[in-house]
């Protein structure tokens, strides 16, 4: 049987008066990209949020390999092996790529300051390999020979893509992408969808997404959740998904749902 | 037209202005001075009634070239009329302000006002000099001098300063220069050892054998221009790496210096320490001290944090003079007669100190460069980018925040305690907040973040004011006209940081595609 990586358990996150996210109950197993969707302001990214340490919810479990994690500090939960990246790109825009993705290394890292004066056998042998896996990952993300550039100067699909090597510079058993494909013409967009995937298949990274382009959705997920003003509303293959009302409702309004299988008949009755 | 005259009318306006302040606060009559030193018409004991007043028209005429050149730069299309009109309107409106001016104080002049009770500068001596010797057309004169040097200096802004020829002749030998510097063989000097090794022999030489020639004098300047490169290392550790805006940076200053000052003073605890291990006790009591302020306050970023530290920058220098501590302290009358260092039994003489101060600082720049660019100093830069997110990428942002503050204030602890016995004297009023702000001047003068900007800094801030003596009174005010231009011209910084070029540095050390091993590369 498969384990399961992320788990949250009747999760709820309250702004004030308002629940951003209402008892929602997630399950990834591992290997598996799931992808998190529903309109804006569904409560996705509160979600996200309350499983990578930046809020604390005021309710209910986040289990990582079954051991609870909710609101623990934010460096904690990465030193676990969570990684994730922003909505909006948030690197260390005045740090080299390269040194995006050493910081990205920070927790598998034990050089000290002293150590770092002294320049022991040690730290420098540790540095050396850190570097060389940094460009092996700038590598791998396609950025090979931009390394050197700032950050803050890389064209916007390159930084999306260091914001993900740097994510997975921690070796993450689970990696977190907040809208990924943000922003990207269709080209972009296919090749990021292609580099998702590879992830998944060739390091074997659980991955949970939030997406808007359900395209990509449909294309990559192996499950899907739906929320909508904060609650779980669906959950399922894609293909059940597509077909399921109540998904169809909240992203069209009251009524859409009939309009669609008129539609969905008509087409099958085409072909 | 109409902008151009615009234009030239703005910059006239500005320069009136200017020159007026020039004349209010008595500085013009100390630049005309200052041109006599340089014409060898004026010594030290001519009297404000001999000082020739060509000296003043020279000044006059140098301020009306720089309106002129300033307004015929500024001119939306580069065409010759454009600045020509310009610069000439620049000029003249300039004059008119400036003629109706010395009209004015010519005839409080006449009307015997004693203007002095107002601005202490302008007594009636002055006046008859700026009206060059009282002359009742003195304001023509103002209006055709400015007129004419503002025509003067657009054309020669337009003619030769922007002229496509000597922009032409400047990229070329820009270029000429770069792409002497890229060949080989120059590169080849450049990267052999032999060569860097002899440039450091003989920057080491510089350093021993100056100190002993240039005199008392320059050992103290340089002393002190060393010891705020420490506090500059310190604090550009602090606000330049980790990106914390602390402001009170003397109270680690202080710490130091009193430190230092308690245990080796013979009053009022007549401890007598060793120097040097009082130098170590000294750099742990800041170090603390950074500590513990820290623990607190470190929840707290920005602003809040910018006005917090300043309230402990003045709480440490309070307690130092205050009743309540001046058992410990001294209070107020300070520490003298602090300890002195002493090497093979002989005491240091200001060579020594100054010698003492640059070992210091070349340890002290050795320890900031490689902790710039280490893991620490990575994770320094990662938490002032983007706090939320460098924790969030696994960065112990309290623990990092702490660090900084640590090492950061063990440096304005060594700066402390190295000031206090160079000058045998530590006392409150050596720890004002204007020290903290001189050192946050100094980083960001230099560039937030950059070593050598550090240095540069500290050279521009400390040393520069000493070059400008001449100026007297208006030394300050040169200074602060000085740092506001280099702001305006280099916002990042006189020497910006850079990054290291990791990834050209690590394939030229293994090469990416190099052949398998016999083969032979064509």
């Amino acid at each position: 049987m498969t384990e399961i990586v992320i788990q949250t358990h009747k999760l709820s996150k309250i702004f004030g008066g308002l629940t951003a996210v209402d008892k929602v109950d997630l399950t990834v197993p591992e290997k598996a990209i799931a992808s998190i969707i529903g309109p804006n302001g569904a409560g996705k990214t509160t979600l996200f949020n309350c499983v990578s340490g930046f809020y604390a919810p005021e309710e209910g479990d986040v289990l990582f390999y079954g051991k609870p994690i909710q609101g623990q500090a934010t460096d904690r939960i990465c030193s676990l092996g969570i990684s994730r990246t922003y909505q909006n790109i948030r690197l260390f825009s005045q740090m080299t790529a390269v040194e995006n993705i050493l910081v990205g290394q920070h927790p598998r890292l034990k050089g000290t300051w002293w150590e770092a004066v002294l320049h022991n056998p040690r730290y420098m042998q540790e540095e050396e390999k850190a570097v060389g896996e940094a460009l092996h990952l700038l590598e791998f993300v396609g950025l090979d020979g931009l390394g050197d550039h700032l950050a803050r100067n890389l064209p916007y699909g390159a930084q999306r893509r260091l914001e993900i090597a740097r994510a997975l510079a921690n070796h993450p058993k689970l990696l977190m992408l907040d809208e990924p494909t943000a922003g990207m013409n269709s080209q972009e967009t296919a090749d990021m969808t292609a580099f998702i995937k590879s992830l998944r298949d060739n390091l074997g990274i659980t991955i949970l997404l939030i997406e808007h382009d359900m395209k990509v959705v449909m294309d990559i997920s192996d499950q899907i959740t739906v929320l909508d003003y904060g609650t779980k509303i669906a959950e399922g293959l894609p293909k059940e998904i597509q077909t399921n009302q109540q998904v169809i409702e909240a992203y069209l309004g009251p009524g859409a749902a009939a309009l669609s299988k008129k539609f969905q008949r008509k087409k099958t009755h085409d072909a | 037209m109409r902008t151009t005259i615009k234009n030239g009318i703005r910059f006239g306006a500005i320069i009136s202005v200017v020159i007026i302040f020039f004349h209010l606060t008595g500085f013009s009559v100390v630049a005309a001075n200052m041109i006599g030193g340089l014409f060898g018409n004026v010594d030290k004991n001519t009297a404000l009634a001999q000082l020739p007043t060509i000296n003043l028209a020279i000044v006059i005429s140098l301020i009306g070239l720089i309106a002129g050149g300033s307004a015929s730069k500024n001119t939306k299309t580069d065409s010759w009329t454009n600045a020509i009109v310009s610069g000439t309107v620049a000029g003249a409106f300039s004059g008119l302000f400036v003629a109706v001016f010395v009209y004015l104080i010519g005839i409080a002049n006449f009307l015997e006002v004693d203007l002095r009770s107002y601005l202490p500068e302008i007594g009636p001596d002055n006046i008859d000099y700026l009206l060059f010797g009282g002359k009742a057309s003195a304001n023509f004169l103002y209006l055709g001098l400015l007129t004419i040097s503002g025509l003067a200096g657009a054309a020669f802004s337009k003619g030769i300063i922007r002229a496509n020829w000597r922009k032409q002749v400047q990229a070329d030998s820009v270029q000429s220069f770069n792409a002497f510097i890229q060949k080989p063989g120059i590169q080849k000097v450049f990267n052999n050892k032999i060569v860097v090794y002899a440039f450091l022999a003989a920057a080491a030489f510089l350093l021993y054998f100056l100190p002993t020639k240039w005199g008392p004098y320059w050992n103290f300047i340089m002393g002190t221009v060393g010891i705020y490169i420490l506090l500059g290392l310190g604090l550009n550790i602090i606000v330049g790496l980790s990106g914390q805006l602390v402001l009170g940076y003397v109270a680690f200053f202080a710490i130091g210096a009193y430190t230092f000052g308690l245990l080796t003073a013979p009053e009022p605890h007549a401890i007598g320490m060793n120097f040097w291990l009082a130098i170590v006790f000294a750099i742990l009591a800041a170090a603390l001290t950074g500590v513990l302020l820290g623990l607190p306050i470190l929840n707290l970023r920005g602003d809040y944090l910018a006005i917090v530290t300043l309230g402990f920058g003045e709480i440490i220098r309070i307690l130092i003079k205050s009743d309540m501590l001046t058992d410990f302290t001294n209070g107020p009358s300070g520490l003298s007669d602090l300890v002195q260092p002493k090497w093979l039994g002989k005491t240091f003489n200001d060579v020594n100190y100054f010698h003492l101060t640059v070992i210091f600082v070349i340890i002290a720049i050795f320890i900031a460069n490689r902790l710039q660019y280490s893991r620490t100093g990575r994770a320094w830069l990662a938490i002032s980018a983007d706090q939320t997110v460098a924790r969030a990428t696994g960065i112990n942002t309290f623990k990092y925040n702490l660090l900084a503050l640590a090492l950061g204030a063990a440096f304005a602890g060594l700066g402390g305690a190295l000031f206090a016995s160079r000058n045998q004297f530590t006392g409150p009023e050596d720890h004002i907040l204007m020290v903290s702000i001189n050192v946050l001047c100094l980083v960001i003068v230099g560039g937030m973040g950059s070593l050598p900007g550090v240095v540069v800094g500290a050279f521009v801030l400390k040393g520069v004011p000493e070059l400008l003596r001449d100026l007297e009174n208006y030394r300050l005010l040169a200074f602060g006209a000085l740092l506001v231009m280099m702001m305006v011209m280099r916002p990042e910084g006189l020497w910006p940081k850079g990054r290291p070029e990791m990834e050209t540095l690590y394939y030229r050390k293994h090469p990416k595609d190099s052949p398998p091993d016999g083969e032979v590369q064509s």
